[in-house]
């Protein structure tokens, strides 16, 4: 093992060694396919628990998804969007009551043991269904998982469970772990959190706090060539700015998650040798969205919610507050979600008179100051924009007579504020939609759910209707029937509206040009680079 | 009077500070009347570059708000903020000082280690630790502030009370029976604020800038535009549009020079009538 330290010099070297070959005619490293070499992305948080099937966050995910692997990943041309990894093809059955999977053969985990499917039954009893955010609900009746050989494992469900679901949620939900190291010992706890050991195309080689994680190449990964990188530096750099000036110094190549805030994407698009990159990010959509507290009488009021919602020029966000970067939603499911998407909806346009006109009707008059109630709003502290467009919301409501008072918390305040103590009257709120209705869009309002969970209904609303929609959808296994009820779904919460879609975004990469094969998935960020490149 | 006016003319650094804070004063006090709406309204095109539209002289930023409607209105929270709280400060101040001086004893020694333990914590760090446990709206932000400032006029008001207790005068109200709490507010406390007074140019300064570190740092009030938290939006896109700091931060800077100058002009005026007498 050699020290290295990540010093200007030290990434300047190779720099200097490739003017070098570049002076050379026809040296051979030109002529041969890109391999090898050291990529050194930004890291914007410095995650220390890195286990991506006990956390389902992006943060996570984005460093440890090369090493351990899921069952299949999300791609753009694959069946059913899903192109595989541990698993080489699978099949729910008819009655929704069992879901077979076929794995891969040959594959070892990084401390040489042979890969089985009593890893995949481990993970699946022991750490996604007891202990991980997302995989509560998708495994919620998973009763078994048989073994039948080395390669095979079925798993049993108790209640019926739409295998439409399982395969949208296995990029994100079905990370195995290794069961020789965790079995019998604390997964929560466990030091191997730390020091990850997976199948992936690359092996955790250290961490070192506040400066970077260092991956290196497997060299036994089952795919043949694959990978093309030898090192992968992920280099901790919480400052946004920072990673804008360390891209154009060229002392890192790659910059996630928008790192580089929106207003200088511009700029540093023109710095030759950068681009700015918006795929890859498909599966990772966040929503912009107004929730609303159901137990305010005048919100109570479905014409109050309308006004609200003809108040707002979606326009006027997407262009301004995201500078483009998103897309005006129309309802509770995103665009990016084809296969749910329905276009089918009421449409609130924005009208400020047909606003005033609600209001007045809703029986909420202007006062002689020309307000008519007050509000008070929450926006969350998670992005520049949610609170930006908290500012705008502020000053759209106040032309149609309604006064808000903004509240701003920090983020456990914000979380304890809305999701448990229902101190609110509107927020702003930006969940992510996990590629399935079922998974984390249903629950923002479905009624019944205990007070504290974040991200759900905490608004009070109660819909029966909406309710046995969602209880009908969840237990549905059909494929075509499941996507009508969800149709159906979409269209009564954009006539009720229990809450307002505004926009839906995600994130961008700046990345040097020389990165090759960036953003060739719809979770490229989390995925596992096997086939990404370096130019020299 | 007549003779204080000329001595404080005399000075430049006086009027300097005279006519810079007189000129904030008048953007302050005009604002509701120049711009009459919400500053924080969005009334143009996003992010126009300053002197490029006759409609918004100082531009827009990223939502499309006027930035001299925002100047002129900030001014008004910056002043104000400034304002009372020196006043809660120095009223504060005065009366614990007054009352520790006074008494002398154990009483004064008490009081005197509450100041000593509120001197200790820097100043800034206490407004923050207290806005954000109670909440940001402005009377909060007031008191966070004076709740780090109040600790020097209230050392200064009992050094003076120490020396003004000893005086004949006090001595003869004690001989004519009044109440302590009498002598020390109505013959005592009034001939020591002079020097505590001085103290207010320096508190309404530091103020003004505690303020809008405050917004800057998001834990200002967001219902109302102040010069920090013009600052903090800007940053955002400092590379882009650095107007959009630099305007307000200007307005910040004549701010606090102008009422420290003004502070300095009127102590150096009451200085010499000192020295003369």
């Amino acid at each position: 093992m050699f020290r290295f330290s990540l010093s200007r010099r030290a990434l300047l070297y190779p720099v200097a060694l490739t003017i070098g070959l570049a002076i050379l005619p026809l040296s051979p490293a030109a002529q041969e396919a890109p391999e090898g070499g050291r990529l050194v992305v930004a890291a914007d948080s410095e995650p220390r628990d890195l286990n991506p099937a006990v956390v389902a966050s992006n943060g996570v995910f984005f460093i440890s998804s090369k090493v351990i692997e899921p069952l299949a990943e999300a791609s753009y041309e694959g069946e059913d969007g899903l192109e595989p990894r541990l698993a080489t093809s699978w099949e729910g059955s008819e009655d929704g009551l069992s879901f077979t999977v076929n794995l891969r053969e040959g594959v070892t985990w990084h401390d040489g043991e042979p890969f089985t499917s009593a890893d995949v039954a481990f993970s699946a009893l022991e750490v996604w269904k007891p202990l991980q955010n997302l995989g509560r609900i998708v495994f919620s009746s998973l009763e078994d998982v048989e073994t039948p050989d080395e390669h095979t494992a079925i798993f049993r469900f108790s209640e019926p469970t739409p295998p439409q679901m399982i395969m949208k949620a296995m990029p994100a939900v079905t990370a195995v772990l290794p069961r020789h190291i965790y079995e019998g010992k604390d997964i929560a706890t466990n030091p191997t959190n730390t020091q990850l050991v997976g199948t992936g195309p690359f092996k955790f080689a250290e961490y070192r706090p506040g400066e970077y994680y260092r991956l290196v190449k497997n060299e036994n990964y089952w795919s043949e060539g694959e990978p093309q990188l030898d090192e992968i530096i992920f280099r901790v750099l919480p400052d946004r700015s920072a990673a804008a000036s360390a891209l154009e110094a060229g002392e890192i190549h790659l910059a996630a998650f928008s790192q580089v805030p929106l207003v200088d994407l511009e700029r540093i698009g023109q710095v030759p040798g950068l681009e700015v990159i918006t795929e890859g990010y498909e599966a990772l959509t966040y929503q912009l969205v107004v929730e609303i507290n159901h137990r305010n009488e005048a919100l109570a009021d479905r014409r109050v919610r309308r006004a609200i919602a003809h108040a707002i020029d979606k326009d006027f966000v997407v262009d301004t507050i995201f500078l483009g970067y998103a897309a005006a939603a129309t309802g509770p499911v995103p665009k990016n979600a084809p296969e749910f998407y329905n276009p089918d909806v009421p449409v609130y346009d924005f009208d400020v008179e047909k606003a005033n006109a609600l209001l007045d009707e809703a029986g909420y008059p202007r006062g002689d100051d020309g307000t008519r109630f007050s509000l008070r709003l929450l926006p969350a502290p998670f992005f520049a924009e949610t609170r930006q467009f908290g500012d705008y919301l502020r000053q759209a409501l106040a032309e149609v007579g309604i006064r808000v008072e903004l509240i701003n918390n920090d983020t456990p305040a914000h979380i304890k504020a809305v999701y448990t103590d229902h101190d609110f009257d509107i927020t702003v709120s930006p969940p992510v939609f996990r590629d399935d209705p079922a998974i984390s869009t249903t629950i923002l309002v479905r009624s019944g759910i205990p007070n504290g969970v974040p991200f759900s209904n905490q608004g009070g609303y109660e819909n029966p209707e909406l309710d046995a929609l969602i209880d009908e959808a969840a237990t549905t296994v059909d494929t075509a029937e499941r996507v009508a009820l969800y149709n159906e779904f979409q269209r009564l919460v954009v006539e009720e509206l229990p809450l307002i879609n505004v926009a839906e975004w995600s994130f961008t990469s700046v990345a040097s040009e020389k990165v090759l094969n960036v953003g060739n998935n719809p979770r490229w960020v989390v995925s596992n680079w096997a086939d990404t490149a370096l130019e020299p | 009077m007549r003779e204080f006016a000329a001595r404080f003319i005399r000075s430049p650094e006086g009027v300097a500070g005279l006519v810079l804070t007189t000129c904030l004063l008048a953007m302050a006090l005009s604002a509701p009347y120049l711009f009459p709406r919400d500053p924080l309204s969005i009334v143009g095109r996003p992010l126009l570059a300053p002197f490029a539209d006759p409609a918004f002289p100082l531009g827009t930023d990223r939502l499309g708000r006027d930035v001299l409607a925002g100047l002129m209105h900030g001014a008004r929270t910056s002043l104000l903020v400034g304002i009372s709280a020196a006043v809660v400060a120095i009223l504060a101040g005065a009366i614990v000082g007054t009352l520790a001086g006074f008494s002398s004893g154990w009483f004064d020694e008490a009081l005197m280690r509450v100041v000593d333990a509120f001197q200790i914590v820097p100043g800034f760090l206490l407004a923050l630790a207290f806005v954000s446990v109670m909440g940001a709206s402005l009377p909060l932000i007031v008191l966070a502030i004076a709740l780090g400032a109040w600790t020097g006029p209230a050392r200064l008001a009992r050094a003076e009370v120490l020396s003004i207790r000893e005086r004949d005068y006090v001595a003869a109200a004690w001989v004519i029976g009044m109440h302590p709490l009498e002598i020390a507010f109505k013959e005592v406390l009034p001939n020591a604020l002079p020097p505590v007074l001085a103290l207010v140019s320096v508190i309404v300064a530091g103020a003004v800038l505690t303020e809008a570190a405050l917004s800057f740092l998001g834990l200002g009030d967001p219902n109302i535009v102040t010069w920090g938290s013009m600052i903090a939006e800007g940053r955002n896109v400092l590379r882009t549009a650095p107007f959009l700091s630099i305007v307000p931060g200007l307005g910040l800077v004549a701010m606090v020079l102008g009422v420290y100058l003004l502070g300095e002009g009127l102590v150096e005026a009451l200085a010499r009538r000192r020295i003369r007498q």
